[in-house]
């Protein structure tokens, strides 16, 4: 009752980056998100699972309903990579350490309703991102 | 004959004394010898205690006695001797009253006595002050009798008790609750730890709003309402706290919202103008959330009908403000992502002031200051040119 | 259109190049490639990037479609990037990719119209 749906994915290849943005796709439009709402939760989905395959090598990305007085969806993106130097500068636009634009991160907390970044040099990184479905 | 019979009940009590000094002695109940008409013949200690009357007092006096004047009139105390007989036990709870007026809440056990020949000697009544358990039971009806749910918490964050609305909306039995945590029940616990702890610590908290969680998962809005208790010597035992259903009235408060939006969605309409033209008035203020739905409307309506330019009329803002400014420059960013143009219209004099004092550049959109203006745009834009019609033409 | 494969189409000496609606990263970098040597061998003046059917557009896509815009730009020739949906308009928008150097158009007839309309100007005065 409390879950409507959830699931989890391996992150290892760039392939697994079209798997997760099909997986997510079809997870928001089962919980009724709008066309709109979808493409973003998806580009977000897009966004760091990139970020996984290309700085951590490996991951996973978890998703799952949320049920409580308001409906979303969470999803958890998880590596045991280099993790972020400095995440408080990772999250303004047009930081890159690779060759990036530098949009993913900033972008993705622009596209969603609420983002937490943890991580830690040397362990990894989890970033959880949600978006609650508009009535 | 009177005296006959009380002589007979004496000498069936004193035939034991060990048990008369049981009798005798216990303190909590009164035990009273009653002769076939309802004569005391025999009164222990507890008796005296509860109804206040010495022996040498009542032996020998009707028990009507114990009895209100209206009780009596109604023939009470005979009516209960007789269904004593006729059911050979009778227990009932009421009012009686002692030698010095006063009354208690008694609950009454009287049993008929009868000889080895079965013929009625007597009644034995056993009387015991029932007031606290009335009380009790008095405050725990009214408790059940509340549609709201009630429940108390001990300091530690227990909860002591509950009422029957608490159960059916935690979906937990009374027993299953009693003794558990009471943040357990809530969707968010340390928000609900805390309003109990402020309830200690400053004795009351009113309209503090949670969300209970029903066994199966069903989520209601609630406000609380609650108080400490205390006991005798004033300390404090414990939480009161009662409980309000609010989803009703969030469900109520969340189709008002909705009324609005859709007022709002019929508010800025975007309307096809000519062909490749729609127009949209923005009227009111515009603040993210509506602000993201006409960005959103807007470039559905331009794919729909296929038109290139977009009219975006500012002249119903009252106010801009750096954010506004923001979303019509996403909005103007994201059209042109489409293959579409905006040309922003109705730009009046105190909103051009605050976009410039804001250093917000558009410099990159094409503005004008009426509709009119900017439809001329879009026809020049769409190379489409108004022509007026001569006289002559029309002759023809 | 199979998801996976991109179409490459010559008009004159405009090419139509249909992005498929869900694209790996490595077809999205070989779009560019192929992109750019058949502009080359074709000696194409335009480019129509049809992206109508694509569902999502992320900061890579993106980075590689202006890129591949402005490299086509120091062949001499030009790009329209043509069709993309509302939903990913503004989801773009949001990410803060605004494709600034590039031209837009909503369907693929009106790219073919602005070409030819940019490349006569340019034929004019050259
Ligand atoms: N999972 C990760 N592990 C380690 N570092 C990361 C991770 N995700 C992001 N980073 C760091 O944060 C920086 C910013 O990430 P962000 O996604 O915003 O930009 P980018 O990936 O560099 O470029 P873009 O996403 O625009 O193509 C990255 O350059 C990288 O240094
Ligand atoms: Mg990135």
């Amino acid at each position: 009752m409390n879950t409507l749906c959830q699931g989890e994915m391996p992150i290892d290849t760039e392939n697994d980056i079209v798997m997760a943005r099909k997986s997510v796709r079809e997870a928001a439009v089962t919980l009724g998100f709008g066309v709109t709402d979808v493409t973003r939760i998806v580009t977000a989905a897009s966004e760091l699972t990139r970020n996984i395959y290309v700085y951590a090598g490996s991951g996973i990305m978890r998703w799952h309903s949320i049920n409580d007085s308001n409906v979303g969806l969470e999803l958890v993106f998880e590596d045991k990579g280099p993790g972020i130097i400095d995440v408080k500068l990772a999250m303004e636009p047009g930081y890159s350490t690779g060759k990036g634009l530098g949009m993913g991160l900033p972008g993705t907390k622009r596209l969603m309703d609420e983002m937490d970044v943890l991580s830690e040099i040397g362990k990894g990184t989890t970033i959880r991102i949600r978006k609650w479905l508009r009535q | 004959m009177t005296t006959q019979n009380y002589d007979k009940s004496r000498s069936i009590l004193g035939s034991d004394e060990s048990f008369r000094l049981l009798v005798d002695s216990v303190a909590d109940y009164a035990i009273i010898m009653l002769d076939t008409k309802g004569q005391v013949a025999s009164w222990n200690a507890g008796a005296e205690k509860n109804l206040g009357y010495r022996q040498n007092e009542i032996i020998g006096r009707h028990f009507s006695c114990f009895y209100s004047s209206e009780s009596v009139n109604e023939g009470l105390p005979e009516k209960t001797l007789k269904l004593a007989t006729e059911n050979g036990r009778y227990e009932y709870e009421g009012w009686r009253k002692r030698q010095d007026g006063s009354r208690f809440w008694a609950n009454t056990l009287l049993s008929p006595m009868l000889d080895s020949q079965g013929t009625l000697i007597g009644f034995a009544e056993i009387t015991r002050d029932f007031s606290e358990r009335k009380n009790a039971d008095y405050a725990r009806s009214l408790i059940e009798a509340s549609l709201d749910p009630l429940v108390t918490i001990a300091p530690d964050g227990k909860i002591t008790d509950v009422n029957a609305a608490t159960e059916s909306i935690t979906g937990r039995s009374r027993i299953e609750l009693i003794g558990t945590d009471f943040c357990d029940y809530f969707t968010d616990p340390e928000k609900a730890r805390n309003g109990y702890q402020q309830v200690f610590r400053e004795s009351m908290v009113r309209d503090y709003p949670l969300e209970l969680r029903h066994a199966n998962g069903r989520v209601t809005s609630v406000l609380y309402n609650a108080s400490v208790y205390k006991d005798e010597d004033g300390a404090v035992v414990g939480v009161f706290a009662a409980a309000r259903d609010i989803t009703e009235r969030k469900l109520s408060e969340e189709r008002i919202k909705q009324q609005s939006r859709e007022i709002l969605e019929l508010s800025t309409p975007v309307m096809q103008v000519w062909q490749g033209v729609v127009a949209v008035p923005l009227i009111g203020c515009l603040d993210s959330q509506r602000t993201q739905q006409f960005m959103e409307r807007l470039l559905d309506r331009i794919v729909e009908t296929n038109s290139p330019v977009a009219l975006v009329d500012i002249m119903g803002v009252p106010t801009i403000d750096t954010q506004t400014a923001q979303h019509l420059i996403e909005t103007i960013t994201a059209v042109r992502l489409l293959g579409a143009q905006v040309v922003l219209t109705g730009v009046r004099p105190a909103i051009a002031q605050t976009l410039v004092h804001l250093g917000i550049d558009l410099s990159g959109i094409t503005t004008r200051s009426s509709m009119a203006a900017g439809l001329l745009v879009a026809l020049d834009l769409l190379k489409l040119q108004v022509v007026k019609k001569s006289e002559n033409h029309r002759g023809d | 259109m199979p998801n996976g494969t991109v179409s490459v189409i010559k008009i004159r000496d405009i090419l139509l190049v249909t992005v498929p609606s869900d694209p790996d990263d490595i077809t999205v970098s070989e779009l560019q490639e192929q992109v750019l040597y058949a502009m080359e061998r074709h000696s194409a003046k335009g480019l129509i990037l049809d992206i109508s059917t694509v569902e999502t557009v992320d900061s890579f896509f993106a980075r590689t479609i202006s890129e591949t815009v402005k490299m086509v730009a120091l062949m001499g020739g030009l790009s329209v990037l043509s069709g993309m949906r509302a939903c990913v308009a503004v989801t773009t928008t949001q990410l803060g990719l605004t494709f600034e150097q590039t031209l837009t158009a909503l369907d693929v007839d009106r790219a073919m119209d602005m070409l030819s309309v940019a490349m006569d100007d340019k034929g004019d005065s050259a």
